[in-house]
């Protein structure tokens, strides 16, 4: 990896903790990740990955500890101004496992509607915004189409280049190629490669243990609501510590 | 039956569709918080909103008529027919698209929302933006057969003297006692003539709308 992460903490977690009810899903996770940083979070099922990464934006509430990101202080104790919110969700981008466009407007108004909703962006700034990052995921071409007319595998492209549109200063994934075919999935990771290359913070949760060992910076694995491992990508991918995370490598890496 | 009698009869037809336009848009728009309260995570707000649906739709609709209008408009609040009419059967309608819309809701993907709050959609936007859109197309179909029926109850206005087609038809059948079958069967053409437009126009709006979310 040749690009450098500046010193800056971009996301700043400590003790975080989580519950569903009596269901403790997440506790004690603790982790800083610097501007420009990429960092995949790995583990088995229900380890409590996408409920880390939706308390990072607050599609859940956390109930212990404290976030950081981008300057906006969230602590479990006390709510969230509306300013804050609106400002956290100005700076963090997401895309999900089920792409999540909205079925009745065409690629083009879902890439352009959330520029004009949440930035106050004229339609043709918009629009023109919204036509460069479709050719930059090589889909110029579908503007018009309405989602379900194209592959997943696009449709992930076109979810990306609506986060982008909006500018973040941190994009996470939650699992962006699981719904995918292998070969399918490759395109979105090539996206994702870009942007990681082009400097973009991100947080990757994924099963693909090529892309966390060769595009992260780093690597986060995760058991039981809990940070297992974390450290450079290749020492966690090839050296584990633990028998836990040796185990998990061990199933993940044969298959 | 005379021409006259035709002409009468049709004479109706604008009393029913005001009848039952304004019933609907009522209960259209009523049902909207009806819902809300019932998917809301108030325990409070739900206990209401059942209740409410309830007591709406197990009373019958001529019943609710007679209660406005010869109940409330007994009193010192005196109600005209047609607008005892609309609200009769507006709060029905309202019962039953609040249920309507409640079932479309849990068709929409739980994504949606997480998407909207992801990309800091305001409330309004998702709502406007996300949300009805997606719950219109949905509605369609079962409003549409609601919107039909409707128009059928709302012969039922006849009974409190609102000058629509059944109150129309009876009206002259009285006096030419000898044509009632024709008359009668008149007016049952009538509410035909009326629905089989409105269910094409709705299976159209359907068909449109399905083929663009449709792979
Ligand atoms: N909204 C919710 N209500 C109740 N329980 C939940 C909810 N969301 C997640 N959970 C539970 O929390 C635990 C962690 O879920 P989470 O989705 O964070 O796991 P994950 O690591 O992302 O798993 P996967 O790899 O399968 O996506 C699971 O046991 C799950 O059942
Ligand atoms: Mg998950």
């Amino acid at each position: 990896m040749e690009r450098t992460a500046e010193a800056r903490p971009i996301v700043e977690v400590k003790g975080l903790g989580k519950s569903f009810g009596a269901h403790k899903v997440l506790a004690g996770v603790d982790f800083s990740m610097r501007v420009g940083e990429v960092v995949a979070i790995i583990g088995p099922s229900g380890s409590g990955k996408s409920t880390l990464l939706r308390c990072l934006n607050q599609l859940e509430q956390h109930d212990e500890g404290s976030i950081e990101i981008c300057g906006i202080q969230m602590r479990a104790d006390t709510p969230i101004p509306r300013k804050d919110m609106n400002a956290l969700r100005r700076s963090t981008g997401m895309v999900f496992q089920s792409f999540n466009l909205f079925p009745h407007m065409t690629v083009l108004r879902n890439i352009s509607l959330p520029q004009e909703r949440a930035l106050g962006r004229s339609r043709a700034e918009a629009d023109e915004r919204s036509r460069a990052l479709l050719d930059r995921v090589g889909l110029g071409s579908k503007a018009d189409q309405y989602p379900a007319r194209c592959s997943g595998g696009q449709q992930q492209r076109i979810a990306i280049a609506r986060a982008l549109a909006l500018d973040p200063k941190i994009i996470l994934f939650d699992e962006p190629t699981s719904a995918l075919d292998p070969e399918i999935g490759l395109e979105v990771l090539a996206v994702m490669q870009e942007l990681a290359e082009g400097g973009m913070s991100m947080i990757v949760v994924t099963h693909e243990m090529h892309f966390a060992e060769t595009v992260s910076d780093r690597v986060i694995l995760m058991a039981d609501g809990k940070i297992l491992e974390e450290g450079p990508s290749s020492e966690v991918m090839r050296n584990p510590k633990s028998p836990r995370a040796q185990q998990f490598l061990h199933a993940v890496m044969n298959r | 039956m005379t021409l006259d009698g035709v002409l009468l009869i049709a004479g109706g037809i604008y009393w029913t569709l005001v009848v039952t336009v304004c019933a609907f848009l009522l209960g259209a728009a009523l049902g909207v918080p009806i819902c809300a309260m019932r998917v809301s995570r108030s325990r409070v707000l739900n206990a209401v909103s059942v209740s409410l649906i309830v007591l709406l739709r197990s009373v019958p609709p001529i019943v609710w008529i007679f209660l406005l209008y010869f109940g409330l408009g007994s009193g010192f609040l005196t109600i005209n027919p047609v607008p005892a009419a609309i609200i009769a059967l507006g709060v029905i309608t309202a019962a039953n698209m609040a249920e309507i819309y409640r079932g479309a809701l849990s068709s929409i993907h739980p994504g949606q929302w997480d998407a909207s709050h992801a990309l800091g959609l305001p409330v309004w936007s998702e709502f406007f933006d996300v949300m009805v859109p997606q719950l219109f197309r949905v509605t369609l179909p079962s409003a549409t057969t609601y919107l039909i029926g409707l128009l059928k109850d709302s012969a039922i206005a006849s009974t409190i003297g609102v000058a629509e087609i059944a109150y129309l038809a009876n009206f002259l059948s009285n006096k030419q006692f000898h044509a009632s079958l024709q008359i009668f069967a008149f007016a049952g053409a009538l509410y035909i003539l009326i629905s089989l437009p409105l269910a094409a126009v709705a299976r159209d709006a359907d068909a449109r709308l399905r083929s663009k979310v449709a792979q």
